[in-house]
């Protein structure tokens, strides 16, 4: 429920459990708006269904746009001495391509997921901040449009995502793309803190009555660590990044060796931001997957206190190993033990998952849908990035595979593999529930299958590349490096370069499915709970209305939602249905809350996030625009803190005719 | 009853089954295939399990298990989710036991790769440890990385000049060139942004980084040419720094020290065009380029000043450009392709006396080294935007394209033979 602010006198408390809100008086300048079902009321929504769409169709806009600048790259090195682009255009190429996937993609789509599903599987009506949520999402797309800009505005950032110093200083990249990357990530990063935020509160204290916190679906655990994670993660991440734009806009020298830096605090801020990026960007992935093989094997989550233990050690352990990205950097032989040690540590926590998930899968009755075969794909392909990662441990072997091919093999495994498919598996999971209609699951199919192909003939032979000796970030191979014998570094980068388009073009029957079942009129609207869900978000209308639950339901196990279709039979252990799904949400419906206060619409979270580009710009040409950014954001500010606390029709009664201002808070249907 | 809608495959099962199974296999097979043919690769020059010094033997014998051990562990997996998918397929069985978990067989299944790390990380410690030692040294150089090529400095100290004759420093540029079975020391440092230098079948790479010195062993068993590239993203022409190691055996070593330190002649008179090439490699060149014992005309040592005119503060050093076989950051070759196969698929015997015979006349590559003087900047991409050079206080990053004539070139090219 909505936070209640100046419980008023006037209104009754009925024992239900929201109270009436008196709307305070209008301190502000505007009201709240309105409600609409127009494209206005997505700009003032503070709704986290909306939000976590937006958050999805942008990301997946992000996706596109990295997945364009990584097959460019495998273009240019299909070929020795390739053509396609020159060195400058390539080096901005896997710049953008890294940061694109990782900071306008992954991370946003996980945002995505965990906006709109946290507050369902915890059975609350939002988040805990819903204007911050807001803030957050229009932060991120403003963040992300200002990044890509400087494509245009003197080329892109040309220094790797990892931008190490000396190589990011004005003296060694002079255009302006460095500036738009430290400034887009920063901004970008002010929407991942205000989400670490919102969801920690959201998760600690909305929960509905009797989810306690090993009631929890494992996707809202997975996201609880995460957003632990983003806490901690961030500020390294935003002190780096200062570090450097001072150093380029004002001549700061932190990281400049005439004045006596050491070129190695760059390397050590990122990391200890960049390590615990890389559990922030698989373990949402991991928690779909521990929400999708259990439904598809029809039985819970196998050992269900491991895998939410392990995503915690992880989290832990996840903070004590960033040295390992510098075994060749010359830290010396004990910090490398130590890092060595800890990096093969952390191989535990995460093998334990990929244990419970078999066994999760093993006696049970498996169904093959397209998100269940992602899920099975992504048990498989994590652990052969696990593998090749457990090798990296080894920090003798490493010192040879570092920065080398074998390493961007890894990560793609684990990420492209793991996290990607993961996303993928959400899609088809979750889009009966957003969407009202299921996915093609032949169309699925194939996008499947290519992806899988794909992936695996792209990203498979790079293990080859690496130990051949072939380095990374180089905009051309030579043959005189490559070796004679058939299977040489030629042939494999062409079959790398191959296999990107296959992916590619899996990647693309991805949105033909969408287009062709939001627009066929053949595809029926999708029941409520399709897959026979375990977990709470299906046990609500498709999509859900405005305000979740009609009834905040009272959670008494681990998958309630499940344990209310399905008795068990105390002597002979038979499983039989007792209430269909349809059956159990009209039993829930039947005793509605009353007086439910809803959060209401505003405009301050995205004047405020549009603040912060012209800010960017500001710093990077000029001060006076830099000075009505700054006097944008006091003054959006002041709106945000003095608007009226709510609208008047936000509260309303589900069962009283005519009341809601005469609107049904029903989700206008999407396609 | 909910039913699954959609599922078109209920009645065809058992046709799904075998793709099911299948997927599995095929990712599974493809991967350990990859590792099982890449042994067909042949020669790739910086391959990293076929090591040719000590150290990357040490590296060697340590990985070989552990990615046995790693694909065996692999091999498991996916062979359990292979038969959980074959045999537990929904053949319209009733509603499995909902079994929450068995505390025994995961703490097993955990304690087992516990164990299975502990045996991988004792030998790496043991590993990390034998490969820092450096209290055993027998030679040591210096190496700078700048952008985008690697300066070798041979100090005459110690060892370097009490058992290897270098009584001078020698200062070079590209080819590292070692004494078989010497445990040598490279002191890496960076004159610029951070580099790595990495000769994969000698040794790990280490990181060149300005402001700190870091060591690197290398060593090597046998003669022969080791190829290696700068592996830390370094700008525009990262993947335009290679360099080579060379190991010659101890007696071709002396020889190669005492042509390195023989006194500078000037091109004979009879070679007219290497004449005019001198002249002119003084006029063009010798304001960047060291040359060790070129005079000016007015008699007085020529002493190269690039840290007046590049951004790094260092070029080349070309006293004996054509003792080595590579040059412009080892990006392209001083031999024809007949030469260097010769040279560099040479049986360790015959490597010593072929290296050593440098770069003639008939064998030298015309063409890449003519479009060097031609014009740098467009073969080797350098610096983004010429115009940008303000930002410099008007130093060069790299090379300039000089503008030369083709015959003023061609004086060059045989001026440039002269350096041996």
């Amino acid at each position: 429920m909505a936070i209640i602010e100046r419980p008023s006198s006037e209104v009754v408390v009925t024992g239900g459990p929201t109270v009436g809100v008196k709307p305070s008086e209008a301190l502000g300048v505007f009201k709240r708006p309105a409600a609409s079902t127009s494209w206005r009321d997505w700009v003032v929504t503070v709704d986290h269904k909306k939000i976590g769409i937006m958050y999805g169709v942008a990301a997946f806009f992000f996706f596109i746009l990295g997945g364009l600048e990584a097959v460019l790259i495998r273009m240019q090195l299909m070929a020795p001495s390739g053509k396609v682009l020159n060195a400058d255009q390539y080096n901005q190429m896997f710049t953008m391509h890294g940061t694109t996937m990782v900071f306008l993609f992954v991370m946003p789509m996980a945002a995505a997921f965990a906006n709109y599903f946290v507050p369902l599987q915890i059975g609350a009506r939002d988040v805990a901040f819903p204007r911050l949520n807001a803030f957050g999402f229009w932060s991120f797309l403003f963040g992300g449009i200002f990044l890509n800009t400087s494509w245009f505005l003197g080329g892109a950032a040309d220094g790797g995502w990892f931008m190490y110093a000396p190589n990011s200083s004005t003296l060694f990249s002079p255009s302006h793309g460095i500036d738009f990357w430290a400034m887009g990530l920063q901004i970008t990063g002010i929407a991942s803190l205000t989400g670490a935020i919102n969801l920690i509160v959201t998760v600690l204290n909305m929960r509905a009555p009797g989810m306690k916190m090993m009631r929890m679906p494992i996707f809202t655990w997975m996201v609880l660590v995460v957003q632990f994670l983003l806490l901690f993660a961030i500020p390294v991440i935003t002190v780096a990044l200062f570090l450097l734009s001072f150093q380029r806009s004002f001549d700061a020298t932190f990281f400049d060796v005439a004045s006596g830096a050491d070129p190695l605090l760059w390397q050590h801020l990122f990391w200890i931001f960049g390590h615990p990026e890389v559990y922030i960007l698989i373990l949402p992935s991991f928690g779909i997957v521990s929400e999708i093989l259990p439904v598809f094997s029809k039985k819970p989550l196998f050992g269900y206190p491991i895998v939410a233990m392990s995503g915690a050690a992880i989290g832990f352990v996840g903070w004590g190993v960033w040295a390992h990205h510098m075994f060749a950097s010359g830290l010396g032989p004990v910090s490398v033990t130590v890092f060595s040690m800890a990096t093969m540590a952390i191989a535990v926590p995460t093998g334990v998952k990929i244990v419970n998930w078999v066994m999760t899968m093993w006696g049970g009755k498996l169904l093959f849908t397209v998100p269940m075969l992602f899920s099975i794909a992504l048990v498989v392909q994590f652990t052969i990035g696990g593998l090749s990662g457990v090798t990296h441990a080894v920090a003798p072997s490493d010192t040879q595979q570092t920065d080398t091919y074998y390493i961007v093999a890894h990560f793609h495994y684990v990420l492209f593999g793991g996290a990607i498919f993961g996303l993928f598996a959400g899609f088809y999971y979750w889009w009966p529930k957003i969407f009202r209609k299921q996915l093609s699951e032949s169309i699925g199919r194939w996008n499947f299958w290519l992806m899988l192909v794909g992936m695996n003939m792209t990203f498979g032979p790079m293990h080859m590349l690496g130990l051949q000796g072939q380095p990374r970030r180089m905009s051309v191979w030579t043959s005189a490096r490559a070796g004679e014998g058939f299977f040489n570094l030629g042939f494999w980068n062409r079959i790398a370069s191959i296999g990107s388009l296959v992916l590619s073009l899996g990647v693309l029957l991805f949105i033909v499915n969408v287009v062709y079942t939001h627009k066929s009129k053949k595809v029926a609207i999708a029941p409520l709970d399709p897959w026979d869900g375990r977990t709470l978000e299906w046990m609500t209308a498709s999509p859900p209305k405005e305000h979740n639950f009609d009834a905040i339901p009272t959670v008494g196990h681990l998958d309630e939602f499940f344990h209310r279709k399905y008795a068990q039979d105390a002597t002979t252990h038979e499983i039989t249905q007792v209430a269909t799904a349809e059956e159990v949400l009209a039993e829930l419906n039947s005793h509605p809350d009353e007086h439910i206060h809803m959060p209401s619409r505003s405009y301050w979270p995205i004047l405020l996030a549009l603040a912060l580009p012209i800010i960017g710009y500001g710093l990077i040409y000029n001060r006076v625009i830099l000075a009505v950014g700054v006097a944008m954001v006091v003054a959006t500010m002041f709106g945000w803190a003095m608007e009226p606390s709510t609208a008047a029709d936000d509260d309303f009664d589900p069962s009283a005719p005519g009341d809601g201002g005469g609107h049904t808070k029903e989700l206008a249907p999407l396609g | 009853m909910s039913t699954v809608r959609g599922m078109k495959e209920r009645s065809a099962g058992t046709v799904k089954m075998p793709r099911r199974w299948g997927r599995v296999i095929k990712s599974a097979l493809f991967v350990s295939s990859s590792f099982a043919v890449a042994g067909c690769a042949k020669d790739a020059p910086q391959d990293t399990w076929q090591p040719a010094g000590p150290n990357a033997k040490m590296i060697d014998d340590l990985q070989r298990p552990i990615f046995f051990i790693a694909g065996i562990v692999g091999l498991i997996v996916f062979a359990a989710v292979a038969w959980s998918v074959y045999r537990f397929r929904d053949r319209g069985q009733a509603m499995p036991e909902q079994t929450h978990g068995k505390p025994v067989l995961e703490v097993t299944l955990t304690v087992i790769p516990v164990l299975i790390l502990i045996g991988v990380g004792v030998p790496t410690v043991g590993t990390i440890f034998d490969l820092a030692k450096t209290n055993d040294t027998e030679m040591t150089i210096n190496v700078t990385g700048q952008q985008w090529w690697w300066e070798y400095d041979y100090p005459a100290v110690g060892d370097n000049a009490g058992v290897y004759g270098i009584s001078e420093p020698i200062v070079t540029a590209g080819q590292l060139v070692i004494p078989e079975d010497t445990k040598v020391l490279l002191r890496v440092t960076s004159r610029d942004v951070i580099h790595s230098y990495w000769i994969p079948k000698l040794n790990g790479k280490k990181d060149s980084v300005p402001g700190r010195v870091h060591l690197l062993r290398m060593e090597g068993s046998e003669p022969g040419v080791y190829a290696g590239q700068c592996t830390e993203f370094c700008g525009l022409s990262h993947a335009y720094m290679r360099m080579e190691a060379v190991v010659l055996s101890k007696a071709d070593y002396a020889t190669w020290v005492a042509n390195q330190l023989e006194a500078y002649d000037s091109p004979s008179a009879d070679n007219a065009l290497a004449v005019e090439g001198e002249k002119l490699f003084l006029q063009q060149c010798a304001r960047c380029h060291q040359v060790n014992g070129l005079l000016n005309a007015d008699g007085s040592p020529n002493v190269a000043a690039p840290d007046q005119y590049v951004v790094s503060g260092a070029a080349p050093n070309l006293t004996n450009l054509m003792t080595r076989n590579t040059f412009a950051g080892a990006s392209w070759d001083l031999l024809t392709p007949e030469c260097r196969d010769d040279v560099w698929n040479a049986t360790p015997s015959e490597f010593g006396e072929r290296y050593l015979a440098g770069v003639s006349e008939e064998c030298l590559n015309q063409k890449d080294l003519r479009q060097w003087l031609r014009n740098a900047p467009e073969k080797k991409p350098m610096y983004a935007d010429p115009t940008k050079l303000a930002e410099t206080g008007g130093k060069y990053r790299g090379m300039p394209a000089l503008g030369l004539t083709e015959d003023q070139i061609s004086a060059l090219v045989a001026y440039l033979l002269e350096l041996k």
